[in-house]
């Protein structure tokens, strides 16, 4: 049986107003000068809003920190900007990730081996993006920042595997979003591996090889 | 990570509410002191805003912003494959600010936004 070809990222994301609409999307790897744009064109806007997690993070600074903190943890980061089609048909950023790889798989009790770790995610708030950067159909992209680190973990040899953690500044909403994205909640009484010098909260969440694999699958027809 | 990547990399900073560049050696030990943290304790660090109490340091400023929109054509799409060690540095150095790295650095900017040798899967 022949391996299976490595999966693109996806180009198309669901319109967040209406799912049954598809709206495009592209995915370049994250630079300076995008945080630099996030962060004054996108933060102060997110800062007002009171109920976001990330109201308070400042990507120009969390992309050289999170690769110097990784580095010396010998890990590697993958930063990605997330682009949507505004209304005069060119692109304009709409999501931001930092996602770790090859970090210890959450579930200790499954005999399986490293995963990628989803570490920062951020959705430009749609209210913003229409008004702002005239974009029509702002694209749901909780699924998508989920599948990117599924699609990078299976290329890299790691099945899929993902974790995450939910910042509590999300509150119990931003468990909901994670449950409606189809990842396995950790149990707050499971230990966590070694190498997390941490107690659970309850807040991690993960994807094993088959849920992994559904996801992806899932989204297959927008790559 | 070549040395020289990691060295410039530490020497991008400038030290808050301070008009003098961080050393070296003190973005060193704030990067060792978070590395002490998990990557959860992390994340509720930057969501309260306190990272800038154990990371007290900023890009150095006077960055241009870049424009809002861009043309398909200019957009060059990730890599969803593993990268190699090269297209790694590579990215390590695109994610410094902009004047570091004015200095000519030979086909920079295309091993960021398409990383050679590497295609998309298809």
């Amino acid at each position: 049986m022949g391996s299976k070809p490595a999966r693109r990222f996806v180009r198309y994301a669901p319109s967040k107003a209406n799912k049954a609409r598809v709206v495009d999307i592209r995915i370049t790897d994250m630079t300076a000068a995008d945080t630099i744009w996030w962060d004054s064109r996108i933060g102060p806007r997110h800062a007002r809003i009171t109920t976001r997690a990330d109201r308070l993070w400042s990507w120009s600074m969390l992309l050289p920190m999170c690769n110097l903190v990784q580095l010396v943890k010998r890990r590697v980061c993958r930063s990605l900007v997330i682009w949507t089609r505004a209304g005069n048909r060119q692109f304009v950023r709409a999501g931001m990730s930092i996602l770790i790889e090859r970090y210890p798989y959450l579930d200790v009790a499954a005999p399986a081996g490293d995963s990628h770790f989803v570490w920062f995610i951020s959705a430009a708030d749609s209210g913003v993006l229409s008004a702002q950067f005239g974009v029509a159909e702002p694209p749901a992209l909780g699924r998508i920042f989920l599948d990117n680190g599924v699609v990078l973990s299976q290329n890299g040899g790691f099945a899929g595997r993902i974790g995450l953690h939910a910042a509590s500044a999300g509150g119990p909403s931003l468990l909901t979003v994670y449950v409606k994205c189809g990842l396995s909640r950790l149990p707050s009484a499971a230990p966590l591996p070694g190498s997390i010098r941490r107690k659970n909260d309850g807040r991690f969440f993960y994807a094993d090889e088959l849920v992994a694999e559904a996801l992806a699958s899932a989204l297959d027809p927008a790559r | 990570m070549e040395l020289a990547v990691w060295h410039s990399f530490m020497s991008e900073f400038m030290l808050l509410d301070a008009e003098t560049p961080a050393t070296v050696e003190a973005v060193v030990e704030a990067v060792v002191r978070l590395s002490a943290f998990s990557e959860e304790q992390l994340l509720e660090m930057v969501s309260a805003g306190k990272l800038h109490e154990m990371f007290p340091f900023r890009p150095i400023s006077g960055q241009s912003v870049p424009p809002d929109y861009v043309s398909e054509g200019e957009l060059v799409e990730a890599s969803a494959l593993p990268l190699s060690r090269e297209q790694r540095n590579a990215l390590l150095e695109a994610s410094l600010p902009a004047a570091e790295r004015a200095k000519p650095r030979q086909g920079f900017s295309r091993s960021i936004r398409r990383p050679a040798g590497r295609k998309q899967p298809r």
